[in-house]
């Protein structure tokens, strides 16, 4: 009794000193505490509907930074994983009959491989370039789709899987579940010794070769693991919509997942699941205007990048923390001091 | 009782009161959800056939349920099917949670609609598709009866029958070649856009084409979307075909036509043709789509039976146009839905489908009379044929759009001879007839 | 014989399409380093201009040609003031700007114009016949305007003190500025240029193709294709990338008649298979990443 209640005080003391001292990380409690808590509040479908997708597109948004944000390999063509995430489920569901906790992960595998296929030709090639060829590769893909209607059911796409799980609530809460803890993963990724090689790529790839670190290793590295959260998101998005088709595949996809990025800031994870959240809800909540609800959609995206052009959440962050200038330890800018080092905050 | 308890049993009592009639006041209404891509002609033509059925039926005081009279409520949602379908299938959901539709018709696009099927099958919502003429929508019907049972296609007739009537649209064109022409073997280039829909009928055409003594000169497949076509038209003529077969239902129509006709190729084109049954196409031709055949559903002066012409001049009265096939939500609502709810005398998703598909009713493109497959199952599609429907075929001639099949046309040597008033007969292209004359 | 001719012919008119678009996207992204997604959006500014004009005014296609020209140019130099000029130091910002700027000028035209499929008559109508091979007028216009602006754009790049100013800010932005160019007019005016060749591309292409608000984005590919094809910065490479994929398309359509759709498929393979072989394009200037 004694034992437990030390570990709750200790949890206690770790959540007073570390978390609520941020307000960004208070956010994200609130965000988790949000996202984990709606369907008790609200057993409306239509927004649990929302909010699952929105979830899914998500991920998918925060694989694309994982990628082209962090390592810096500008990826315009990153509906292509999500493509083969989503035909990949589908068909390893339909034909082989494994249920979605196997065919998402098999999918998600499939999507890993074409990481691989198209990062190996990418590894020479350099910003607009790489933009451009990696844009090329879902248009092939889907020429191929066409090319054999009898396999993957050509513009009708693949219907008939399996549904995730017997109810909406469910459905919802295996998702977020997936996206919480998959983007913890990806944090988690980013903060490691690859994370820094990662962030190092993308300043300067010749320096790190220079330093003897192996970057075709990590660049491909950096394709597999998007490929495969986008592969995940592919595949869920398969088994919640029921069909996948090569609406998954088109360059309007890629073209949203990087604005959904770039919105929210690159180089950070939280930016795009953030932006998401807040974009798809929007998009979906215009429906009442429903003549201008693109055309909406696209003047707030460019209103925001006119002033603030790293991103709503970096600028957001900025706002409320200030970094201390000898520890480098962020703080909240309320304060004078740092809370760490107490060296005076400007 | 003491006086507060006497008031708020009365509070109680008006507050009561108050609710039943609001819902009474509420319940007068029968909710009818209009889904289709808004922004284009197929969503256009959902939209205006719902509306004027509604206003039609709500002019004489509603549908008959029961004792009371119900007015109809048309919401409409844009589906953007063409687009995305995720907005498509978010858009059907909302329609049915948050603006709680009772009956939905619409539908184009048949990946959106197969999506947008399942959600209202889900939620047990009657759903009239209008516009998707896969087959595997009402297959779907007969494996899985329970689920599926709600959904009817209310137009076209699904795309195996859409293939058949073309084949028999296509005798009658060779039938007229051969007379006015005497060519002695026709050949026909088949040009069907790649999409899945258009798949099977190579493997029909290359079989059925030599049994009715023609021969396939080739086949080409342009990408739906595909916006030059002289490469294709080119190999064509070169080929010596006396009648391009097309199968398009999507832009590559309008290029195709256009470019076919500045190009004067000496061959008819007959077959589906998705934009030539609109009557925009004559602009979006530049006027140079003439002779151009294409199935079609309504034309100006054809009649089918007696409901046709106050349909089609009414909507061409109020929307200037004819009615493309998407309008035929009017017919689904008109003669579908409403009869069969003042039948059954309740909004009951599940009476309303035994009635609905044992009901055998007119509408103004013929009798809808839902059919079962092999094995005695719903399949809750269209019957095809003579006496049921048969749709006609249209060809542009002088800049009018005017119907030119069933013209004494005879499904089996057994069937009874069918010609619809109204049509007109074929006519060939004056530089084809120029050049075979000789 | 003929399936030579055939193919020869229009490979040579597909690829001045291509070329058209590919050379105005590749100047701006010379110069200023902006890739401009909303290019084809433009052109289709322009088409539905000419549409307006000719079919709601009735006037000739060549006013027409004309008023799109005008409107499209003075439109990109606005939203390139308004839009992109501010957060130009933002490389990621100015790429997801234009592509809100396309979305923005799809959604406008959607709204004016519905999703109708349009059509633009031609400037020069018919036809003719060269080696058995019917070709249409305004195709050959469409060839003898790439060529006409390849060598109009040689001659302003090469003896023009504006050429010169373009040349040299492509070069090497920072010094041009030391030299005293004004870098910020320059790139206005090439964007004002560059913009203008969309427009007249779209006056003279849309004849031959369908107006409705989502026509841009397979131009698009194929543009963004081609100049990588060429290389990025390099005219010349862009003109001649656009002649090889053309031909490449022609290829497929004529020798493989059921596999017509997978004509852009196969350019954009061919793309991949020369950037394995040589990253920066067939002539494109690699150049040290500006630190």
């Amino acid at each position: 009794m004694g034992l437990i209640l030390f570990y709750v005080k200790k949890l206690i003391i770790i959540f007073k000193n570390e978390v609520l001292v941020l307000p960004s990380r208070v956010v994200v409690v609130f965000f988790f505490l949000f996202l984990l808590l709606l369907p008790v509040v609200t057993k409306d479908d239509y927004i649990l509907r929302i909010f699952t997708l929105a979830s899914i597109f998500a991920l998918l948004a925060a694989s694309w930074d994982l990628l082209s944000g962090f390592t810096g390999q500008m990826n315009f063509g990153h509906a292509l994983f999500f493509g083969v995430g989503a035909y990949g489920a589908a068909l390893i569901n339909l034909h082989a009959n494994i249920p979605p906790w196997g065919s998402i992960p098999l999918g998600a595998l499939c999507a890993v491989l074409a990481g691989l296929i198209i990062g190996i030709p990418c590894l020479r090639l350099k910003g607009t370039y790489l933009a451009l060829t990696t844009l090329a590769f879902p248009i092939i893909l889907i020429g191929l789709v066409f090319a054999f209607p009898g396999l993957s059911g050509g513009e009708l796409g693949i219907s008939g899987i399996a549904r995730l799980s017997q109810s909406r609530v469910a459905d919802y809460y295996i998702v977020v579940v997936l996206l919480l803890g998959l983007c913890t993963i990806m944090w988690k990724i980013t903060d490691s010794n690859t994370g820094i090689i990662f962030h190092a790529i993308r300043e300067d790839e010749v320096a790190v070769r220079a330093a003897g670190i192996n970057t075709t290793r990590y660049k491909l590295l950096a394709f597999c693991l998007s490929g495969f959260f986008a592969g995940i998101s592919g595949g869920l998005y398969a088994h919640f919509m029921r069909i996948a088709g090569p609406s998954t595949l088109e360059v309007s996809l890629s073209f949203q997942v990087v604005i959904y990025a770039v919105f929210g800031g690159i180089v950070t994870i939280y930016g795009p699941i953030g932006a998401v959240f807040i974009l798809f809800p929007m998009l979906e909540f215009l429906r009442f205007w429903q003549d201008y609800r693109t055309l909406m959609f696209a003047c707030v995206v460019l209103l925001i990048l006119l002033y603030m052009p790293d991103g709503l959440f970096r600028w957001l962050r900025d706002k409320i923390e200030k970094e201390c200038p000898r520890c480098k330890i962020r703080n909240i800018s309320t304060r004078d001091t740092c809370r760490v080092c107490t060296a005076p905050l400007d | 009782m003491n006086k507060l308890n006497k008031r708020i049993f009365l509070l109680a009592m008006v507050s009561l009161f108050a609710l039943s009639f609001c819902t009474l006041v509420f319940a007068q209404e029968i909710k009818i959800g209009v889904i289709g891509p808004m922004k284009f002609v197929q969503g256009i033509g959902h939209w205006n056939g719902a509306v004027m059925a509604a206003e039609q039926i709500n002019d004489k005081g509603g549908i008959q349920v029961g004792a009371a009279k119900m007015k109809i409520k048309l919401v409409q949602a844009d589906s953007n099917e063409f687009l995305n379908v995720t907005d498509a299938t978010n858009a059907m959901e909302r329609l049915i949670t948050n603006d709680k539709v009772d009956l939905i018709v619409g539908g184009f696009r048949t990946e959106a609609v197969l999506a947008m099927q399942d959600i209202a099958m889900e939620k047990k919502k009657i759903f009239i598709g209008c516009g998707a003429a896969h087959p595997e929508l009402c297959l779907r019907v007969a494996k899985n009866y329970n689920t599926y049972k709600y959904f009817f296609r209310g137009t076209p007739f699904n795309s195996t029958y859409l293939v058949k009537s073309t084949f028999f649209h296509l005798g009658a064109v060779a039938a007229v070649m051969k007379k006015q022409l005497k060519i002695p073997k026709i050949k026909v280039a088949i040009v069907a856009e790649k999409a899945v829909w258009a798949d099977p009928l190579i493997p029909a055409a290359n079989e059925t084409l030599p049994k009715m003594g023609m021969e396939v000169a080739g086949v080409w497949r342009p990408s739906p979307v595909a916006t030059d076509v002289t490469a294709e038209l080119s190999a064509i003529q070169r080929s010596g075909a006396h009648i391009i077969f097309t199968f398009f239902s999507s832009s590559v129509g309008i290029p195709f036509a256009r470019q076919a006709g500045e190009l004067k190729i000496p061959a008819i084109q007959i077959g589906i043709n998705v934009e030539a049954q609109k009557e925009g196409f004559w602009q979006a031709t530049q006027g140079k789509g003439d002779y151009v055949m294409s199935s079609n559903t309504y034309s100006r002066g054809v009649v089918y039976n007696e409901l046709t012409m106050p349909f089609v001049n009414g909507y061409i009265a109020k929307f200037g146009e004819v009615p493309t096939y998407t309008a035929d939500t009017y017919a689904a609502i008109v003669y579908g839905l409403a009869p069969s709810i003042t039948q059954a005398g309740t909004l009951d998703a599940d009476k309303l489908v035994s009635i609905l598909e044992e009901r055998v009713y007119d509408v103004p493109s013929g009798t809808v009379k839902y059919m079962k497959d092999a094995e005695g199952k719903h399949l809750h599609d269209l019957t095809f044929g003579p006496g049921n429907i048969t749709g006609i075929s249209t060809q542009w001639q002088n800049g009018k759009l005017v119907g030119v099949w069933p013209n004494k046309w005879k499904m089996t040597p057994e069937s009874p001879e069918v010609t619809h008033k109204g049509i007109v007969p074929i006519m060939l292209p004056p530089w084809m007839t120029k050049m075979y004359k000789k | 014989m003929n399936l030579v001719i055939d193919i020869v012919i229009s490979g040579l008119i597909s690829g001045s399409v291509y070329a058209l678009l590919a050379i105005g996207f590749s100047l701006i992204f010379g110069v200023a380093r902006i890739v401009n997604i909303a290019h084809t959006a433009f052109y289709m500014v322009a088409s539905y201009c000419i549409y307006v004009v000719t079919q709601k005014m009735g006037l000739n296609p060549l006013w027409g040609m004309v008023a799109a020209i005008v409107l499209v140019t003075m439109l990109g130099m606005i939203s390139y003031k308004i839009f992109i000029n501010p957060i130009r130091e933002h490389e990621g910002a100015v790429l997801i700007a234009t592509i809100a700027l396309a979305i923005i000028i799809q959604e406008i035209m959607s709204n004016i114009f519905t999703g109708t499929y349009l059509s633009v008559p031609a400037l020069i109508e018919g036809y003719f016949t060269i080696l058995g091979v019917k070709v249409f007028f305004q195709q050959l216009l469409t060839f003898c305007a790439a060529l006409f602006i390849m060598a109009a754009l040689w001659v302003l790049l090469r003896r023009t003190k504006l050429g010169l100013a373009i040349r040299s800010t492509a070069q090497d932005r920072e010094v041009a500025n030391l030299m005293g160019i004004n870098e910020a007019r320059v790139a206005m005016i090439t964007m004002g240029l560059s913009v203008g060749l969309a427009g007249l591309t779209g006056a003279v292409v849309v004849p031959l193709t369908i107006l409705e608000p989502n026509m841009w984005l397979s131009p698009l590919i194929m543009m963004m294709a081609v100049v990588v094809l060429g290389g990025l910065g390099s005219l010349k490479g862009s003109f001649l990338g656009a002649y090889i994929l053309g031909f490449a398309e022609a290829l497929v359509v004529f020798l493989a008649p059921m596999g017509a759709y997978l004509k852009g498929s196969v350019a954009l393979s061919i793309m991949i298979l020369v950037l394995l072989i040589r990253p920066e394009g067939l002539f494109g200037v690699y150049f040290e990443e500006e630190r």
